[in-house]
């Protein structure tokens, strides 16, 4: 990943906002999925109830994350199905890769998974020489176009139909055509060969259960089934905060994450995997490998506020309900995971020197929090975060030093700004002083009465002021302060009694 | 190698999950109020459906249907094979086709589907995933369905279900009335096996025909899996001995 900082993210999200077709495409997404999301979640009465238990379940799975691992592995491996442990996505990536040399595999289909977005796995594979394949549909077309997912859940909501025609009339040879059910059923005829030629199938897991060593995957296409079904091998990603401790908790997340991500009960298919086949002649892979993935979340266990990050199911509501994410979309954030859940996950996956504008992307106006079905207070990480990169650990200190240029300047500027800030406010003859100066000086920049457009100058020494002028006229200060005239005589005058008229 | 290589990796990622827990602790004293308590003092209620007046086949059908299933309701053994004719002669009017059909290996479907005497080209038990490929319809049974979201459930140690459920574009499945639950939470009760709890291999989840919106959010149903689910309910019937929903 190449390094995100505030600029490009500025210039990422300018775009987006000229860009008349993707904000359609984004309106009508995140609003639909809104407003299923609100009704499913009204057609369950202990909705509540249910996403105060989820979390408990998953506190309780962080706070023992060591034993709950051992749990599932070892009930896995007595399944008959092989983990292996990968530190970061290098590690990961050379397991898939090391899989496919062992057993002479040309040929991968992949069902759809974001940690293996993450690891840039399909890049590993392919500079093995090897063919890999998406077969979601959103990620297949993507992936035709050379581009990355926009939304976790609808991965191509950026592109229109007519674009997908043009793709699959240049990479599919198939007629011109504006017909979603012919574009889908061109898409169902290719995919259905590469799913028969497949010697690989790569899955990511929803949930992985330790008490029984399943893993559990969720889908409406039915790519999954065939892809963890028809090749010989099947290797299932999975990041390690993924646990379930008991099979019967199932059942409370089944109820959040159809009903988070898509407004739908239950998706189409639900695949519970438990190790391998009993029999030689039982359908479906010989062999099943669990990759269990680090990558930096076993770091985020260190504090209760980042620990919060490792609850998340991947839902996408936090998208849906965000006033950010809704207008930029997905691919302005220029990380994997995008939106308030990538906006607090990234940083601390990939470091803050290279996603330090990421925290600031929110107006922290809590909608994400409101939607989370495993409550995350995802402001309070955000904040939290934010914390971290002006006057962070030594860690931090220590990468920002090491890394990023000029969004780091600003930290220090924002850092000073907030010094000054907090020793005026505290001190009120201080404060008394400072608001006559700038009441004399803000007729330097006043006409008519209001405070325009600031210019260059003013807009470099105070970038707020510059900002918030941009689009609009700032009141000024008033002629007099409350506490002087509560002295020059507000104070002795009697208050007016209201006069109510029975 | 990758055994040392594998174990070093185990090593490390728990000694990290401990060593950043222990670096919480004292900030867990503040925030966290004892996770565990939370997990038991919070026991769930459950909440029924309302309208205890419907049946559970009623309930499933509604919901089947809401998501674009068929269901057929059978109260005997000849209105199972006349549903089933109905299905597939109708089917062979449509592109559809159904002129190759696939049976799971449940010993109960090859009878029943022979009575239909309907001319088609092939009846097949488990054809190998190659040849399914080219057949028009797959049929199964269920070891149990959700009655309140509509669901089949298949369990891949009572029955081969896998491939015929899921790869020709048209999916019939023949359930016990008797094997329907109410909740999600019932039928993952209802899959357990044996004292100790054992989960088979596969449990397939099944509530509806196949569908995506990845293309402008426009609904298409069958994008990889059956464009078609019919599930015909039995009533008063065993279709075999280990189906009844257990709980």
């Amino acid at each position: 990943m190449s390094n995100l900082t505030t600029e490009t993210f500025d210039a990422n999200a300018r775009a987006a906002l000229g860009d008349v077709q993707l904000r359609g495409a984004l309106r009508n997404a995140t609003s639909l999925f809104g407003k299923r999301r609100l009704a499913a979640a009204r057609g369950l009465d202990n909705w509540e109830e249910l996403r105060t238990r989820a979390r408990a379940i998953k506190d309780e799975v962080l706070l023992h994350l060591g034993q709950y691992l051992e749990e599932f592995v070892s009930n896995a491996e007595h399944c008959g199905a092989k983990v292996h442990w990968a530190r970061d996505a290098g590690e990961a990536n050379q397991i898939v890769c090391l899989l496919a040399k062992e057993h002479g595999a040309g040929k991968v289909v992949k069902s759809k998974s974001m940690v293996t977005e993450e690891i840039h796995l399909n890049a590993a594979i392919e500079a093995e020489g090897l063919e890999v394949i998406e077969t979601d549909l959103g990620e297949y077309i993507i992936q035709l176009a050379g581009e990355a997912p926009s939304h976790i859940i609808v991965p191509a909501i950026h592109k229109t139909k007519k674009q997908i025609a043009e793709l699959f009339t240049a990479k599919l040879g198939i007629e011109p055509t504006d017909d979603v059910d012919k574009l889908t059923s061109a898409a169902r005829r290719e995919l259905r060969q590469r799913f028969a030629a497949a010697d690989i199938g790569i899955s990511g897991v929803n949930f992985g259960v330790a008490e029984t060593g399943t893993i559990l995957i969720l889908e409406n296409e039915g790519n999954v089934r065939l892809t963890t079904s028809v090749p010989k091998i099947h290797i299932a990603v999975m990041g390690i905060e993924k646990i379930l401790p008991r099979f019967a908790d199932l059942d409370i997340f089944l109820k959040l994450l159809p009903r988070s991500g898509t407004g739908q009960q239950l998706t189409t298919y639900q695949s519970l995997i438990t190790g391998t086949k009993r029999k030689t002649e039982d359908e479906g892979p010989d062999e099943l490998h669990i990759v269990l993935l680090d990558n930096g979340r076993s770091r985020m266990l260190a504090h209760p506020v980042t620990r919060q990050s490792l609850a998340c199911i991947r839902c996408g509501a936090c998208l849906n309900a965000c006033p950010v994410y809704q207008q930029i979309g997905g691919h302005a954030y220029g990380s994997v995971y995008p939106g308030p859940i990538g906006a607090v996950i990234t940083p601390q996956l990939i470091g803050f020197s290279k996603a330090a504008h990421l925290p600031y992307a929110s107006s922290l106006c809590g909608a994400c929090r409101e939607v989370c079905p495993v409550k995350i207070d995802i402001p309070e990480l955000l904040l939290y975060l934010r914390g971290e990169i002006t006057e962070g650990p030594e860690r931090t200190r220590q990468e920002q030093a090491a890394g990023a240029g000029g969004s780091i300047k600003r930290k220090i500027g924002e850092r000073l700004a907030f010094k000054l800030f907090a020793a005026v406010m505290t001190r009120p003859r201080f404060y008394e002083w400072s608001t006559r100066g700038a009441r004399l000086l803000q007729h330097l920049i006043m006409r008519d009465g209001k405070i325009g457009r600031a210019g260059k100058f003013l807009t470099r020494v105070v970038p707020p002021l510059g900002a918030w002028t941009n689009a609009r006229d700032l009141r000024p200060l008033a002629q007099s302060t409350f506490r002087e005239q509560w002295r020059n005589g507000l104070a002795a005058k009697p208050a007016e009694t209201p006069s109510v008229k029975l | 190698m990758d055994l040392e290589r594998n174990i070093s990796a185990r090593d490390s990622i728990l000694g990290s999950i401990r060593e950043h827990l222990v670096a919480s602790a004292p900030h867990d004293g503040v925030h966290a109020e004892g996770s565990e308590e939370i997990v038991t003092h919070l026991e769930m209620t459950i909440s029924q459906p309302n309208g205890a007046a419907l049946s559970l086949v009623e309930i499933f059908k509604d919901n089947l249907e809401a998501v674009g299933g068929h269901c057929i309701v059978a109260r005997s053994e000849p209105e199972v094979i006349a549903a089933l004719r109905d299905i597939i002669r109708g089917l062979l009017m449509t592109p559809l086709r159904a002129r190759r059909i696939a049976l799971s290996n449940a010993p109960t479907l090859e009878p029943l589907i022979r009575q239909t005497e309907i001319d088609v080209d092939e009846i097949a038990v488990c054809p190998s995933t190659a040849e399914l490929f080219d057949y028009d319809v797959g049929v199964s049974t269920a070891q149990a369905a959700i009655a309140e979201t509509g669901t089949l459930v298949l369990d891949s140690e009572s029955e081969k279900h896998r491939l015929v459920s899921l790869v020709p574009p048209v999916h019939i499945a023949i359930i016990e009335a008797t094997s329907i639950c109410l909740t999600l939470g019932e039928a993952l009760a209802a899959v357990r096996r044996g004292e100790s709890g054992e989960v088979s291999p596969t449990i397939t989840f099944i509530t509806g025909p196949s569908r995506t919106a990845d293309i402008e959010l426009t609904l298409a149903i069958g994008v990889h899996g059956p464009q078609e689910l019919y599930v015909v309910v039995k009533e008063g019937l065993q279709l075999t001995d280990n189906q009844a929903c257990t709980v």
